[in-house]
């Protein structure tokens, strides 16, 4: 049979195609049928959270940081309870990460606060004197794109039911009105928070830095 | 053995000898079993992939290729029709034999669960703890602590707990004047004893300046006249009425009880909570490794 | 098998990939040398402002060294392999000649946009499937156009029988094919948000777990269909071809090649161990991973034994040791896995540093080392010319060897340390290590890694430097060789 397929390039691929393909079915295709549940009282991503969460990709925090606490004691005793499947019914993409250069963040939200971050993220040696995180001295004055982040809100709530409010809807006045109502007073509480002028300024000129957008969304890991 | 097995074996030797050299340094326990597996693991890597790959290098300087030639050639390239290498021909069958018996029989589909063991592990575990450590001398818990404070407080209070010039409270020290100063013009509404929060302005002006200087000492000398409305609450001593408000003289077990339960916002910044995050016998631990970090006494 | 007359093949697609394969090499592992050695010394993560950080690098490192290297050589060989064991030439078929060029356009067009978007960090941040989804169309286009090549020659060969190598190159573009296509499924936030934010962002079609079992369903495969179907592919042509010995055993070569089909996909589970997928799918993916042993080792011991009574070979032609090298390094990335995939292992390994170890195992000792073989086989006979010098490619493979083994032993301490000191608890059962001293103690492995990579870099250009004198100063071959490779 082999020896003929070999002869026969077409029935050889689909051979190979299905061989492939259906242990695919069955290793992917059953998690689906539950769908993502996300856990009891476990709430969207504000759109500052998102706009944090695209700088986290940008700046690929992923490169050294998981967000997977796996269930050993030696983890739940190092950063708290273990991860659990719902906690992620949100995440588009996933963020666990496969390396651990740094520590595990998916909780980091409970034992660290903004001004301890902004004095982090600005010189990592300031406050732990062997890091060897790279300072993130730009996220200070890059502006946060929410705009995206915004249109992102929108698209998951219409195509996959998000529960976002009413107040979350196409257009670039349902924007501008949510941005102003909505995240910039966000963005305020979070700078003042990290206790620093230049930031809470640019917040207030109406600019959100890339680091108040990022804390917000570390500080939502919890 | 013939010449490239024993090199092969030696490199692996190498790096295995190497790597249990630096663990040992990091004082790991070998004989704890996931350690034991991982570091049977690396052993059969190194052992088997430069043992089995030699062999057949071996093979290449005595042997010589024989067997019947297939028809076809590409290119070329022939084909002999040789058998399958018996020992990879059985290991195949073995283990897929084992394959199907462990996903069925070995570890049935649904009879394991990862988290049913972790809490089983835990639970067990912490009962021990507890068990073992309700009556340990301020030695231990010292200890105790001091491993947890590098931990999970250093990254704030740095290693030597003096808050890394004011990043978070310097731990060798009781309480800073300007921190005094800014509960009296604040208020406190942190940490939930039974008197319940402070309210703001109880001292002003120059009293609150008396006070505060006070309080920062230590509470040594005379106390100023203002000192009278904390006695109130905070104990003529300032140790707390006995837990009723905090003790702001030197830290105690209460105070840190209930900073690690509720956090704390004050003129410095945050402090996160860390509730649910110790057992009690690891809080009294923190407590008493945090006292001896200060030169403050009761 | 009509014709025994020697075909005219078409060499010139084959040349263009040779060259990028080249290129991107360099690129790519310099830029692992300075993320390597950024993690020794972190002060290297200022030099280009925030284009410099290794967060921002690491990315580029991976996709230039997996889609500019390794593809660039995977598809000159399968060009190369493919019109001379199926014989046929692109000569012959205007068509198809058109089609490896555009192809290769193609290809070229999505390289660059791939370096300028994930410098500017235009990211899904998905592993090795980072690119957006204006690059994934075009992915896909590029794809597309390369089967049209890989089955046009296919299609008019005149040997009848597939040799070995074409079942590989069929395999790895059709699973390739799938898994990217499933993997990429996005929403474009910029059409459903009335015209928001920017255009080419998007957002994964699936979330959390679900999100991670079709990322890594793609990402083992991946390695699978790029890290090793089509490099064995090339070791069952080059090695025979260059050494001049027949196949050892055609039953172990079939056996092998069906067997890594139907085991392969399974094992992807492995990546996701103790986390939060079904205990069953982590079992499964264990379970797999260990069985995954055998169809790997079949084809690395056909190699091997291949070269039966050939010892003199390897004593005297560089790229036999290659050859012969990337098929132990093959062993040893392939039983490495399975052990790592044991639940107790893993337990200790994943996150480490010792899969980075394991990853460059395989990269290096296997995929690197069959690519620069394969390149080097090829060189004489698509330029006519004689390679360019021997002792230069002689030192290439010392100075490698010694690269790689510097590089994965340093992982395996630094991993395996790293890993056994998160769990360490004192006798109190309380954490022994902060985490950051178990960072403080990896600096003297970080830069054994960083300078074994540097080694590796060097041997790099010296491969560059021997194609580039290869290609324009060689001395010239008035007859294709029949086996071993001419070198001065
Ligand atoms: C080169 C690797 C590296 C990169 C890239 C990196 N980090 Fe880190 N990170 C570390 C290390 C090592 C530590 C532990 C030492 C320290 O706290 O600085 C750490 C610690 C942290 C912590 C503190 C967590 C804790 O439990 O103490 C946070 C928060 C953090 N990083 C966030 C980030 C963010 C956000 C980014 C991306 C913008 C990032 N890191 C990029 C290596 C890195
Ligand atoms: C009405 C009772 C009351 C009086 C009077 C009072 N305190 Fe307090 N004080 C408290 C309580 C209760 C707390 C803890 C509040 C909380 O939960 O944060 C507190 C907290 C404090 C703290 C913060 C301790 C820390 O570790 O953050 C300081 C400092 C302090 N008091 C100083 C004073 C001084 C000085 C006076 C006198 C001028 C004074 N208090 C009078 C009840 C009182
Ligand atoms: C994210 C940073 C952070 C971490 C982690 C942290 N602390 Fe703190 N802590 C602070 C800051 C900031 C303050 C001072 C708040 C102020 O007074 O403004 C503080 C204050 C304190 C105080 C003084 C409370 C008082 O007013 O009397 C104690 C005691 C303390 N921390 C203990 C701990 C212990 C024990 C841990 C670890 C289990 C810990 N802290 C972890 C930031 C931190
Ligand atoms: C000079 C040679 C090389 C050096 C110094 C080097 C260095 C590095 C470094 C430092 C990392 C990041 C590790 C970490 O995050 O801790 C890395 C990751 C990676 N490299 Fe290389 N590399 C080299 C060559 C290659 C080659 C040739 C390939 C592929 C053909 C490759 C593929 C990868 C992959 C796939 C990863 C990601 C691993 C993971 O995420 O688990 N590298 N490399
Ligand atoms: C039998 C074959 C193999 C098995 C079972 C296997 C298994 C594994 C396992 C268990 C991991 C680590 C997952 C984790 O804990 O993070 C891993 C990672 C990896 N392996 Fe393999 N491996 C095999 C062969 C190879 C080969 C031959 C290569 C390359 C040439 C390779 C490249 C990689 C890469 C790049 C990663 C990193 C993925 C990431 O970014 O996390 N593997 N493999
Ligand atoms: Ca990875
Ligand atoms: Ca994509
Ligand atoms: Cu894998």
């Amino acid at each position: 049979m082999f020896h003929w397929l070999e002869k026969h390039p077409f029935f050889f691929a689909v051979g190979v195609f299905v061989v492939i393909a259906y242990a695919g079915l069955i290793e992917v295709l059953p998690n689906f049928m539950e769908k993502a549940r996300p856990i009891k009282g476990l709430k969207p991503y504000t759109v500052l959270e998102l706009a944090g969460k695209e700088v986290y990709k940008k700046d690929n925090c992923i490169a050294c940081h998981s967000q997977l606490i796996r269930p050993f004691k030696a983890e739940t005793d190092r950063y708290g309870q273990y991860s659990m499947s719902g906690e992620y019914a949100y995440d588009r993409p996933f963020l666990w990460g496969s390396k651990r250069t740094g520590p595990d963040l998916h909780r980091v939200g409970r034992y660290r606060t903004p001004d301890w971050h902004a004095n982090h993220m600005w010189n990592p040696k300031s406050v732990v004197p062997d890091s060897i995180m790279p300072a993130y001295k730009h996220q200070f004055t890059n502006v946060a794109d929410l705009e995206t982040a915004y249109a992102e809100a929108v698209t998951v709530k219409k195509v996959f039911n998000t529960p976002y409010g009413d107040d979350i809807k196409p257009g670039k006045a349902a924007f501008e009105k949510y941005k102003k109502e909505k995240i910039l007073p966000e963005a305020l509480k979070i700078a003042k928070a990290m206790k620093r002028d230049d930031l809470v300024k640019m917040v207030e000129s109406g600019k959100v830095p890339e680091v108040v957008a990022l804390v917000a969304y570390l500080e939502r890991l919890k | 053995m013939n010449g490239m097995v024993v090199k092969g074996l030696v490199l692996a030797g190498v790096l295995i000898v190497a790597i249990l050299v630096v663990v040992k340094q990091m004082h790991i326990d070998l004989s704890d079993p996931v350690n034991m597996i991982t570091f049977l693991g690396a052993i059969a890597i190194a052992v088997l992939a430069f043992g089995v790959a030699a062999k057949y290098m071996q093979q290449m300087k005595t042997d010589t290729a024989t067997g019947e030639l297939a028809e076809d050639t590409w290119d070329g390239i022939g084909e002999y029709k040789n058998d399958l290498p018996a020992g990879w021909a059985w290991s195949f069958v073995g283990v897929s034999i084992w394959a199907g018996w462990y996903f069925l029989f070995g570890y049935p589909l649904n009879a394991y669960s990862q988290i049913g063991e972790y809490n089983e592990e835990v639970k067990a575990y912490n009962a021990k703890f507890e068990a073992k450590h309700k009556n340990a001398s301020p030695e231990v818990l010292k200890e105790m602590g001091e491993s947890i404070f590098l931990v999970q407080c250093a990254p704030c209070h740095g290693e030597t707990g003096d808050g890394m010039d004011g990043k978070a409270h310097d731990l060798t020290h009781r309480i800073a004047k300007e921190q005094v100063l800014y509960v009296l013009k604040n208020g406190s509404h942190n940490f939930k004893y039974p008197l319940g929060a402070m309210p703001a302005g109880l001292a002003q002006g120059k009293d609150a300046e008396a006070v505060a200087e006070y309080v920062a000492n230590g509470l040594k000398g005379k106390a100023p006249a203002a000192w009278a409305t904390c006695a109130g609450c905070h104990g003529q001593d300032g140790t707390g009425n006995g837990g009723q408000a905090p003790n702001l003289k030197a830290f105690d077990a209460t105070l840190i009880h209930q900073v690690l339960t509720h956090g704390k916002k004050g003129v410095i910044g945050q402090m996160p909570s860390f509730v649910n995050r110790f057992t009690p016998v690891q809080e009294k631990a923190l407590a008493e490794y945090i006292k001896t970090l200060s030169s403050d006494k009761e | 098998m009509q014709s025994n007359a020697a075909l005219e093949y078409d060499y010139s697609i084959v040349k263009l990939f040779m060259w990028t394969t080249v290129i991107f090499g360099i690129v790519g592992m310099a830029i692992g040398v300075l993320i390597a050695s950024q993690l020794a010394f972190p002060d290297l993560n200022y030099l280009m402002g925030e284009y410099g950080t290794f967060s921002r690098l690491r990315p580029l490192h991976t996709n230039v060294v997996i889609y500019g290297f390794t593809l660039s050589g995977i598809w000159a060989s399968m060009y190369y392999v493919g019109q001379r064991v199926l014989k046929v030439s692109l000569l012959e078929s205007g068509f198809l000649r058109f089609m490896s060029k555009l192809h290769f356009l193609l290809y070229m067009i999505v390289a660059a946009l791939m370096v300028v978007t994930l410098a500017l960090g235009i990211t899904a941040s998905k592993e090795y499937a980072q690119m957006e989804w204006p690059l994934d169309i075009l992915v896909v286009l590029t794809w597309v156009v390369s089967g049209i090549a890989l089955f046009g020659m296919i299609g008019l060969r005149r040997e009848k029988t597939l040799y070995i190598s074409m079942w590989y190159y069929i395999a790895f573009f059709l699973a390739v094919a799938m898994l990217y296509l499933f993997n990429n499924m996005e929403v474009p936030t910029y059409f459903f948000s009335g015209g928001l934010g920017a255009w080419y962002h998007s957002v994964s079609m699936y979330a959390g777990t679900n999100d991670a079992l079709v990322q890594w369903w793609w990402g083992h495969n991946a390695v699978a269909f790029v890290f090793t179907v089509p490099i064995i592919a090339m070791i069952y042509y080059f090695l025979p071809k260059e050494s001049g010995q027949a196949v050892y055993s055609y039953k172990l070569s079939l056996l092998s090649f069906w067997g890594l089909m139907f085991v392969y996909l399974w094992a992807g589970g492995h990546h996701l161990i103790w986390s939060t997928v079904p205990d069953w799918m982590q079992t499964m993916g264990s379970v797999f991973s260990v069985v995954l042993i055998l169809p790997s080792w079949g084809s690395a011991i056909n190699m091997l034994l291949t070269m039966k009574g050939e010892w003199n070979q390897l004593t005297e032609n560089p790229l036999i040791k290659f050859m012969i090298l990337a098929s132990t390094f093959y062993m040893l990335s392939t039983l490495e896995g399975p052990i790592q995939s044991v639940k107790s292992v893993n337990a200790i390994a994943h996150f480490t540093d010792w899969i980075i170890g394991h990853v460059h195992d395989g990269v290096l000792g296997w995929v690197a080392f069959m690519v620069f073989a394969a390149v080097m086989h090829m060189a004489p006979r698509v330029f006519k010319r004689e390679i360019y010098s021997k002792s230069l490619l002689e030192a290439q493979f010392w100075i490698q060897t010694i690269g790689v083994v510097l590089y994965f032993s340093s992982m395996w301490i630094a991993g395996i340390t790293q890993g056994m000191m998160w769990r360490a608890v004192d006798e109190y059962g309380n954490l022994v290590y902060s985490f950051i001293d178990t960072v403080s103690v990896l600096h003297p492995y970080y830069t054994i890694r960083a300078f074994g990579g540097l080694l590796y870099l060097i041997g790099v250009f010296m491969f560059a430097w021997n194609f580039f004198k290869t290609a324009t100063a060689g001395r010239r071959l008035e007859q294709e060789p029949r086996y071993k490779s001419p070198m001065a």
